[in-house]
């Protein structure tokens, strides 16, 4: 079967949305929490395969890593009705459960430790598919596992599997309240080290934004972790729906991802879903048009990434897709387009062709939904340099102040020096500064003033 | 009239004509224009008639030429009098023929007549309109044409008879008629008409003057009778026929009573109208003149006893005494009516020569124009009810079993049967459909004329059906009986026609599951089944890349089979009849071939095929196998529509895949340093924008050409009442899919070709540079480590090194790996700007070109516009120049 996803959960953000992720899915291919499928669901065209194997009963089995260094979680994994969905060989929890301390110095060295025993089940995982494409990662950047031991399993995998895609979904934290772990301005800064020069692609998740759709356009006022995570499970499960209901196009990852990044480095990419419902509300039902639904996925509250607007610099769009799910006459996606395109609606880079592509999906037939249609945006736009930009003016205010490094120096990496910390941020300011010149028409010759580029 | 058959009388024309024209643009022409039916032409005819006389010097000459043409019920006679009234009111060119008139001994109105001799022997309808283009030009080759083709009708009709039947036989070697001996000339006593010794005065018995007129009338009345029967008589004699189908004329003896004579030539007529008769039916009993006419006859027979046992009532009184010959004529004079009726019947037919279906069409004819005299009336459709009676078998078998027997070839339907099905089960589809049964148009008979269409689908979709090994049998097979009133057999026969269609559709849709088949042809033809080419181009796709020779077939097949059984194709029922083919041509051969497009870069175009080492991707399509009757409606043609289509989209995909191999390879990248990164920069921007191309150039046939065009094909398809509706609709939709995939204008295909041309080339060059790019730097920033990996590297091998004057081509060796690129970079955009252009200026033409959604996709951003302005404006700048030298 080709085009495998293997999806690695890391940490307690990324056990949790794994979670609701493989809930989600199991719904849309109509498997039960066990692992069978139902009986309404098989004669499906669809293909589990991708995230799915079979073992000898016929169970469906996700191509799941768990990974944690503290049990909590995963317990709460292994006692939900969800727990026989799971390979328990492919559950891996740290022995000393302590986890990491909210340290990503001590993810990162106890990811060193305890690298055989996970690349184990990787591997594993990796030659039981016949052509595998790559790895889903989920985890947050600014806790101790998720960041500091998915920093070390990221550059590894890369090492390891060079040619496979990586796609990793970062949860971004929430920037709106006071978080309880106060060195997460270094954890985020090592971890976006590694997401730029690691991973293949970034589908940010910012916590920040994701609270203010939930209070916001779903009217809950305190919204739950679960609630959240509907969210981004749906997201993720809608950015992987062209590889599991084919069509004729974006079958494969690398087909979805490759025209989003046209460079390597600027992989980060943001999301938007319309329309947003909750269960409680599903009764006021709206017409929705490909246009209503393209038109609103440019609208920025409608963007799982919350970004400062920035007057200065002109940001644009590299690159969208969008997803559309549902009945769809593909003459009304070329109006709406061409709407889109009069009316200027969208900006895009002056360096090179961009266009709203699209991709139209089946939507699974297990789950009814009030919407005819719905659309996904995975879209990678040169403002998200301001979360990046974010990050560093915290880092800076810490490292300022030499706060809270003690933690860090026990680790063996920052024994000797915080040279690591320094070039974290060199790499990311570049990162800002990449972004800021791609919404320039010199971008292409930016970066080499000194040399001649013919062209 | 087939298409061969024109085309033939058309360049047969234009020798003559001597004209050096193309036929070609003639047929063309002519086969728009002759879809308009002869009816239009029936009221103008009179008129045509009317002013033709008004006009002509020898107004008689002209009427009673007519007239006798009209007689002779020739086809075609109508178009031909309209032509000749354009002729005569086109001034112009009537001067022009008198001016040529000295050559020619015959005036105007002669090479009319002559013309209708021309006219009847090929089509003048359709002649006729050649005539009209062409005489303004070529009038006097017109004039020798005319005069040749008089001399062949002159001689064609001095033809004697038989010679002309031993001609039509052997056209027609199925059917042989038995021999019938020549009994009536052998002797000629057996015949039932009047049987004439004398040549030269008449042998009258002795005079009867001196016999008193009293006595005279009841010698005269049983000579009388005598003459009714078809004897001889002495005071009464026939004269010899003075031609085949004359009335027969009698001479009355000198001698007889004048009051006598007068009455007895009164009578006479009939005795002419039974001879005339009696030659008909004679005539017409043989087995060559078909069953028609010998159910006529034998109706006639029947009538004919009728009045044989008048005739012998009639002797009877006479012998009795007390009668007359003023009483004779009163009970003769019922019959008189009915024998003359008859008679012009059978004369009417025998001059034209009639059989099967125009008989039937004259008695029809006949029976409504005695619509004011019931008896008449009644008389002729007892006739016409008779002679219809084998006809309507024939009928009733083909239109109730699909069966055709037709010994004498009466019926509208012609049986060309071809090859055994079994032989060449691809090729007979598509042939079965057009040519197995064609209507002949000149035997239909009038009254069936509106159903013919109707009576040939029916029998033919009975045909099929039993082809299927099904047995066929019409419910509700009620008799078909000619009646005056159209109403009650066209009901029928449409009836039998709702339930044939019914039949065969519910056969096709149903139990062969025919858009079940569809469905699966569109998975795998038209990448429907995305997973599916995935993973089958995944396997494949190392064994494509190589030359044509070198692919062994027998993998592949195993590869495809492996493909569809891992895939989500696993669940379509009809997997297996999918096949691979390797095609020695590539996709742009075979539709230049196709379009066969005749200019002075067709060389160009062929040139190609002669290069052997054709890849295998390129030659590669997928096959697959249909049964009867399936392969009705998927026929070879439609599978090759289906081959193009997915041999430009498998192409379209590779490239796409060979790009997003580039990006996998260039990832590597994100890690370098910022300044190394950046060398790249351009590399990276390039295979972006043929990546956007490529994808959106994919999606732009995918989604919004075949996508809404099947979506419109499912609803008409719902729609359709008849086989006959479901092939047009999937050769509407087929037509539509190569339209706007733009794969029918040779420009954008070529375009479109190079463009991916250089897609190919640029991947080739990257993956083969980075080798000594990529690597270097990347060893140089992860030291050793990576170096272990780079062996189980599966891409590198995958890819065969780039032959030394591909590379040549784009990137001369000398080049540094900016300067390629930036040559690629130049070649891409100028093939793209140009594509964009074509298309844009397809859009001026016509604005509702699908194909204009690619100029919104490509440059979405405008982009490309201001290079697409520039070139607009060189062009016209060109253009503006040339116009300045030129005028």
């Amino acid at each position: 079967m080709p085009c495998e996803m293997i999806t690695l959960q890391l940490g307690q953000c990324g056990n949790q949305i794994g979670f609701e992720f493989w809930k989600r899915l199991c719904a849309e291919h109509g498997i039960s929490p066990e692992g069978i499928l139902e009986e309404y669901a098989t004669e499906g065209t669809d293909r589990k395969d991708v995230f799915f194997y079979q073992a000898d009963d016929e169970h469906y089995i996700p191509r799941a890593v768990l990974l944690d260094l503290e049990p909590r979680v995963i317990h709460t994994i292994m006692n939900s009705p969800y727990a026989k969905l799971y390979n328990p060989e492919n559950i891996y929890l740290s022995k000393h459960g302590g986890g990491a301390g909210n340290n990503w110095a001590s993810g990162y060295s106890q990811g060193e430790r305890l690298q055989e025993e996970i690349f184990d089940i990787i591997d594993r995982e990796a030659d039981g598919s016949d052509s595998l494409e790559g790895f889903v990662l989920c985890h947050s950047i600014a806790g101790g596992t998720g960041s500091g031991l998915g920093s070390y399993i990221l550059e590894t995998l890369t090492d390891r599997f060079p040619k496979k895609l990586i796609e990793t979904y970062s949860v971004f934290p929430n920037q709106d309240e006071i978080s309880d772990v106060v060195v997460q301005p270094y954890n985020s800064l090592l971890t976006l080290k590694r997401l730029t020069q690691s991973a293949d692609c970034v589908v940010v998740l910012d916590n920040t934004a994701l609270n203010r759709i939930a209070t916001d356009r779903l009217h809950i006022q305190n919204p739950s972790l679960t609630q959240i995570n509907t969210l981004v499970s749906t997201i993720m499960s809608v950015s992987t729906t062209t590889l599991r209901y084919p069509s004729y196009m974006n079958n494969d990852l690398i087909g979805l991802i490759a025209p989003l990044i046209p460079t390597p480095r600027l992989h980060f990419l943001m999301t938007g879903y319309t329309p947003l419902t909750t269960d409680q509300e599903a009764a006021s039902v709206r017409k929705t048009t490909v246009l209503d639904v393209m038109r609103r996925l440019l609208q920025p509250k409608n963007m799982m990434v919350s970004t400062a607007h920035d007057r200065n610099a002109a940001h644009c769009y590299i690159s969208i897709l969008n997803i559309i799910q549902g009945e769809v006459d593909p003459t009304q996606v070329h109006k709406s387009l061409q709407r889109i395109r009069e009316r200027k609606l969208a900006q895009f880079i002056p360096w090179g062709p961009a266009s709203i592509q699209v991709a139209l999906s089946r939507k699974s037939p297990y789950i009814q939904s009030a919407h005819r249609v719905s659309g996904l945006m995975l879209a990678n736009h040169t403002n998200i340099s301001s979360l990046f930009d974010r990050a560093l003016q915290q880092y800076d205010k810490l490292r300022k102040r030499e706060a809270f490094l003690d933690q860090f120096r026990k680790e063996n990496m920052f024994n000797d020096n915080l040279d690591e910390l320094d070039h974290s941020r060199e790499v990311v300011q570049e990162l800002v500064d990449e972004y800021h010149a791609a919404t320039r028409p010199d971008y292409l010759s930016w970066g080499t003033d000194q040399a001649s580029v013919d062209a | 009239m087939s298409e061969f058959k024109v085309h033939h009388l058309v360049t047969e024309l234009i020798e003559h004509l001597g004209s050096n024209a193309s036929p070609e643009s003639y047929v063309e022409n002519l086969q728009r224009a002759g879809t308009t039916t002869v009816s239009s032409y029936n009221h103008a005819t009179q008129n045509c008639v009317r002013q033709l006389a008004q006009n002509s010097p020898n107004r008689e000459s002209f009427i009673e030429k007519y007239e006798e043409l009209k007689a002779k019920n020739t086809d075609c006679l109508r178009p031909f009098i309209q032509l000749l009234s354009v002729i005569s009111e086109d001034r112009k060119l009537k001067e022009y023929l008198e001016k040529n008139a000295k050559t020619a001994s015959t005036n105007l109105q002669n090479s009319q007549t002559s013309q209708a001799s021309v006219g009847s022997i090929s089509d003048p309808l359709r002649d006729s309109e050649i005539v009209e283009k062409v005489t303004t030009e070529d009038l006097p080759v017109i004039r020798s044409r005319l005069h040749k083709e008089v001399e062949i009708a002159e001689e064609k009709r001095s033809l004697p008879l038989n010679k002309v039947e031993t001609q039509e036989k052997a056209r027609h070697p199925n059917y042989q008629s038995p021999v019938m001996p020549n009994w009536n000339s052998v002797r000629p006593n057996m015949n039932l008409d009047f049987v004439t010794h004398h040549s030269g005065p008449v042998p009258f018995a002795a005079p009867l003057g001196a016999i008193p007129v009293c006595s005279q009338e009841s010698m005269v009345i049983e000579e009388i009778l005598f003459c009714l029967e078809g004897a001889e008589s002495d005071y009464i004699v026939p004269n010899p026929l003075r031609g085949l189908y004359e009335t027969r004329v009698f001479s009355i003896s000198e001698s007889i009573d004048p009051s006598l004579h007068e009455m007895v030539k009164q009578i006479l007529p009939l005795a002419s109208h039974y001879s005339m008769v009696m030659r008909f039916i004679q005539e017409k009993s043989q087995f060559e003149c078909g069953q028609v006419n010998h159910a006529l006859t034998a109706a006639m027979n029947t009538l004919i006893k009728d009045y044989m046992v008048l005739v012998a009532q009639l002797e009877t009184a006479n012998r009795k005494g007390n009668f007359s010959i003023h009483k004779l004529w009163f009970f003769i004079q019922p019959t008189l009516h009915t024998m003359e009726i008859l008679a012009n019947i059978a004369s009417t037919i025998s001059k034209s020569g009639a059989k099967g279906g125009k008989v039937l069409s004259l008695l029809h004819e006949r029976t409504s124009n005695y619509i004011g005299d019931p008896a008449g009336q009644e008389l002729c459709l007892y006739l016409t009810q008779n002679a219809c009676v084998p006809y309507m078998e024939i009928l009733e078998k083909w239109v109730y079993k699909g069966v055709i027997s037709d010994p004498y070839e009466e019926f509208l339907v012609e049986d060309n049967e071809v090859i055994e099905k079994e032989e060449l089960p691809f090729d007979y589809s598509s042939d079965y459909w057009e040519k197995r049964y064609v209507i002949r148009r000149e035997k239909i008979p009038v009254f069936l004329e509106r159903v013919a269409d109707v009576i040939l689908l029916t029998g033919k979709y009975l045909n099929v059906i039993r082809q299927c090994g099904k047995n066929v049998k019409s419910p509700q097979a009620e008799e078909i009986v000619y009646t005056i009133k159209e109403r009650q057999y066209v009901e029928a026969i449409e009836k039998a026609y709702r339930f044939a269609s019914k039949t065969l559709l519910e056969l096709l849709m149903q139990e062969n599951d025919l858009m079940g088949r569809l469905r699966s042809v569109k998975h795998y033809f038209l990448l429907d089944q995305g997973d599916f080419i995935v993973q089958f181009m995944d396997s494949c796709e190392a064994e494509l890349s190589k030359n044509i020779d070198d692919i062994v077939p027998t993998r592949l097949e195993s590869l495809l089979e492996l493909a569809l059984r891992t895939s989500a194709a696993n669940g379509d029922p009809y997997k297996d009849d999918m096949r691979t083919e390797l095609l020695p041509y590539d996709l742009l051969f075979q539709m230049f071939k196709i379009l066969s497009i005749e200019t002075h870069e067709e060389k160009e175009y062929r040139l190609p095929s002669d290069k052997l080492h054709l890849l295998g991707l390129e030659s590669f399509c997928f096959g697959y196998e249909v049964k009867w009757p399936v392969s009705l409606v998927l026929n070879r043609r439609a599978i090759a529509c289906y081959q193009m289509i997915f041999r430009h989209l498998f192409y379209c995909k590779h490239v796409e895949r060979l790009l997003c191999r580039v990006w996998i390879c260039n990832k590597v990248a994100k890690s370098f340093a910022l300044r190394a990164a950046k060398t790249y920069a351009s590399a990276f921007a390039l295979r972006q924008r043929m990546l956007n191309c490529v994808q959106n150039l994919e999606y732009y046939m995918m989604v919004e050409v075949i996508e809404p065009n099947w979506v419109t094909f499912l609803a008409s398809i719902n729609k359709v009442n008849n086989v006959d509706d479901v092939l047009v609709c999937h050769s509407d939709f087929l037509d539509n899919c190569l339209k706007d995939c733009m794969l029918t204008n040779p420009s954008l295909l070529r375009t479109v070709n190079k463009l991916m041309a250089i897609c190919v080339h640029f991947c080739h060059f990257i993956q083969h540079m980075r080798r000594y790019y990529l690597d270097a730097e990347l060893t140089s920033m992860l030291g050793p480590t990576y170096e272990g990996y780079e062996g189980s590297d599966a891409y590198a091998e995958e890819t065969p090194p780039p032959s030394p004057e591909l590379m040549g081509n784009v990137a001369g060796e000398s080049d540094s790996f900016e300067q390629s690129i930036s040559k690629f970079n130049l070649q891409f955009t100028a093939v793209l700007v140009g594509l964009l252009d074509k298309i844009s200026e397809l859009g001026r033409e016509n604005n509702n070109e699908k194909v204009l959604n690619i100029l919104y996709r490509l440059d979405f951003n405008t982009f490309y516009t201001e290079q697409l302005e520039r070139l607009c404006d060189d062009r016209s700048m060109v253009g503006g120049g040339k116009e300045e030298t030129s005028g």
